[in-house]
């Protein structure tokens, strides 16, 4: 139960004299929902690129683990193979493809880690119909269990904050990964959404049995779902420990202090 | 009064009446030193044909010109709005050949339709050179208006699916030429293998060789992004041209190719050989139209196609799915260049040289209107954009109206084209997609990265 997923060892990024992540050091277990919090420019955006390959720390090891018991180097590697490893992603914006439906949304991550394929899609082979109906029932079977399937034709631009974080959500399951990370998911959801996004985030995590990695702002969020969690602040770990840890936590007050101590207030009632 | 401004239709009318004026004027009679307004009062009152229907002051003509805009813009406003709203409403005729043709049920309709427009096209295309029986007029369907469709159909590939700018796209054409020249032994260059080939043969060597160049230019090329990529592929069109008209030794400069034997093929039994008449040239080259058409509408509708347009919608989110877009996209530029590179053919072995003055900018930009015009992402749209806009040129250059000066070509394709950014700025035909990306653009809906889908390829830059 305990195996590595992510090693993060060391990790120092900066953008010219702007020092992002100073010397950060975390782990995640495999099958863990893990939450890492801060206040603003703390740097966690920065760390899920660096997690994703979108950014390439100047110092540090990051080490992904998959279930066959690999262990591959992820600085350095472009975002496409990381997420061709198992890791998926989503936006602190929500980046849906908005001129699509739905549908066709998470069709594209059911297919995308599959081969070139122009021939095949020029021939329309066989075996080309058989992966389409494969990513049609993939998709469908994603469609409801994020609970979207009435909204299958709509198109993504259309749909309300909390429906498009269940697609981006949707879309980065269609990639069958091992580990999802979600970038502030419950921004700009009302609190239905959140209970219900809560709850879909558990169920991705039990019936799917794919890793959680999330930032997020929402104290009562973080608190709920979090088994285990990260504070950072100015770009390096202040704490580490249980929500209960957390909250007793002085160093995490102290860095809350002033800009969203109300959050920590409400998460300790 | 006011009230009667903010009205979109006055306002649309207004707008096509002062782009009137303005082409009026522009293409009227010239000025001189003694009567310094007679250029501009002689645009309004000097006489001019109508379509050769009947001639009239050249206001009255503007005017009628306007009506007719105003009134096409309108009725492809309407058909286009009948024609996405299917569940609503949808022509009858179509409706029953459909279901005639159909046969299954299980196909969907929207995919019908495409069938049924492209058996009306076959047959079409098919019987025109028995309706068209002039050589000359033949000649020109086949190298004024087939070979821009190919060109079109292939520069959509790039632009219109996988939303890569492409100013340089000429090049492919040019390769598509000169391989044509070399393999059948017409440039300095000795032919490859040193063997006599079936002058057919440089039809697979010319895509092939265009395909290459396509992986060659478009690996360094496409690390870029929106304008910057532009101006490199520009620059590309432009090595090309230069290449073709100073490396005197390989490509005979500036005076061109020698002379290049038209196709021929000698393969046991099968013995063609193409000749003076254009007939058997355009049925060749409607069979590669129709074959790069199935190619690319498969395409369209495959993974391949999908991947495409999720790269072109937000590439950040794309990769983050798994999608190589650098791939994706030198993809786009082979497969592009394949459909350029066979009408290189065309265009060489009909016209029987080639010169480097063909292969310019202009050029590139010319295909480039053929598409926006039909509207990108939509094959229905780019041959018909294609179709219209070369046989609007075809019949000025063929037949031109008495009053018709040919160096204001430009100057009506530019007001159409302006015409068609105001009121359809999605094109012609648009495809659905592309018409709900332009929508959200203007109702500031679109997502970010269709806005900001510019400068350099950076991973650091992003969400800093």
């Amino acid at each position: 139960m305990s195996s590595l997923l992510f090693d993060v060892k060391d990790v120092t990024l900066r953008f010219g004299g702007v020092v992002s992540l100073n010397d950060v050091s975390l782990h995640q277990n495999r099958g863990e929902i893990l939450a890492i919090i801060g206040p603003n420019g703390a740097g966690k955006t920065s760390l899920f690129n660096s997690l994703t390959g979108v950014y390439a720390p100047q110092e540090g090891t990051i080490t992904f683990t998959n279930g066959q018991g690999k262990t591959m180097s992820i600085i350095g590697k472009k975002p496409f193979r990381v997420s061709v490893a198992g890791v998926a992603r989503t936006f602190q914006a929500s980046r849906m493809f908005g001129a699509m439906t739905t549908f066709e949304n998470i069709k594209i991550g059911a297919e995308s880690h599959r081969g070139l394929g122009a021939v095949g899609a020029m021939l329309k082979g066989p075996r080309t119909r058989r992966d389409e109906h494969h990513s049609d029932a993939r998709t469908k079977e994603l469609l409801a269990f994020v609970g979207l399937t009435d909204h299958a034709n709509t198109i993504a631009a259309s749909l309300n904050y909390g429906a498009r974080r269940r697609l981006e959500i949707a879309r980065g399951l269609a990639t069958s990964p091992e580990v999802l990370l979600l970038d502030e998911p419950a921004a700009g959801t009302n609190p239905t959404e959140k209970l219900e996004l809560v709850r879909l985030i558990r169920k991705v995590r039990d019936e799917m049995g794919v890793s959680i990695l999330l930032i997020e702002h929402d104290m009562k969020l973080v608190m709920a779902l979090a088994e285990r969690l990260y504070v950072l602040n100015f770009g390096s770990v202040i704490a580490e420990g249980s929500p209960e840890e957390i909250r007793a936590n002085p160093a995490v007050i102290e860095a809350y202090l002033g800009s969203v101590d109300t959050g920590v207030a409400e998460g300790t009632k | 009064m006011k009230e009667l401004w903010r009205n979109a239709h006055v306002k649309r009318i207004a707008t096509i009446a002062l782009i009137a004026a303005v082409v009026t004027i522009m293409t009227g009679p010239e000025g001189n030193g003694a009567e310094p307004t007679a250029g501009f009062t002689g645009s309004f009152a000097s006489h001019v044909t109508f379509f050769g229907l009947f001639t009239a002051q050249r206001w009255l003509v503007a005017l009628l010109m306007t009506v007719v805009v105003v009134v096409l813009t309108w009725s492809v406003r309407y058909v286009n709005r009948s024609w996405s709203d299917r569940t609503h409403f949808r022509g009858q005729a179509v409706q029953a050949m459909t279901s005639m043709i159909q046969g299954s049920k299980r196909r969907s309709k929207f995919k019908s339709t495409r069938y049924v427009f492209f058996a009306i096209g076959l047959v079409l295309a098919i019987g025109l050179p028995h309706v068209i029986t002039d050589n000359s007029w033949q000649t020109q369907i086949v190298q004024q208006i087939l070979v821009y469709v190919l060109l079109a159909i292939g520069l959509n590939v790039v632009t219109g699916f996988a939303g890569l700018l492409d100013l340089g796209f000429v090049a492919f054409y040019a390769i598509g030429a000169y391989t044509t020249a070399w393999v059948t032994g017409a440039l300095p260059t000795p032919p490859p293998f040193h063997t006599h080939l079936n002058t057919f043969f440089a039809i697979p060597f010319a895509i092939a060789l265009a395909m290459l160049c396509g992986v060659l230019i478009g690996l360094p090329t496409l690390r870029l992004r929106g304008d910057y990529l532009a101006i490199v592929t520009l620059g590309f069109g432009e090595i090309i041209y230069l290449f073709a008209n100073n490396l005197f030794g390989i490509t005979g400069g500036a005076t061109g190719t020698n002379q290049i034997p038209f196709l021929s093929v000698h393969l046991g039994a099968l013995k063609y050989q193409w000749g003076l008449n254009p007939v058997p040239y355009y049925y060749l080259t409607v069979g590669f139209v129709v074959l790069f058409l199935i190619i690319f509408s498969s395409l369209e509708h495959s993974r391949v196609g999908r991947a495409w347009v999720a790269i072109r919608e937000d590439e950040v989110a794309a990769e983050s799915l798994g999608i190589n877009p650098l791939k994706y996209k030198v993809m786009a530029f082979a497969i592009g260049a394949a459909s350029a590179g066979f009408a290189g053919v065309v265009t060489a072995s009909q016209t029987l040289f080639v010169t480097p003055p063909t292969f310019t900018l202009q050029f590139s930009i010319n295909i480039l209107v053929l598409v926006i015009f039909g509207g990108m992402g939509s094959i229905l749209g780019v041959v018909l954009g294609g179709l219209f806009i070369q046989i609007f040129v075809v019949y000025l250059e063929h037949s031109p109206p008495s009053g018709y000066n040919s160096q204001d070509l430009y100057m009506y394709l530019g007001a159409l084209l302006v015409v068609m950014m105001i009121f359809r700025p999605a094109g012609l035909f648009p495809s659905r997609r592309r018409r709900r990306e332009v929508n959200q653009i203007k109702a500031g809906t679109a997502p970010d990265a269709l806005l900001t889908n510019i400068g350099p390829h950076s991973r650091v830059q992003e969400e800093t």
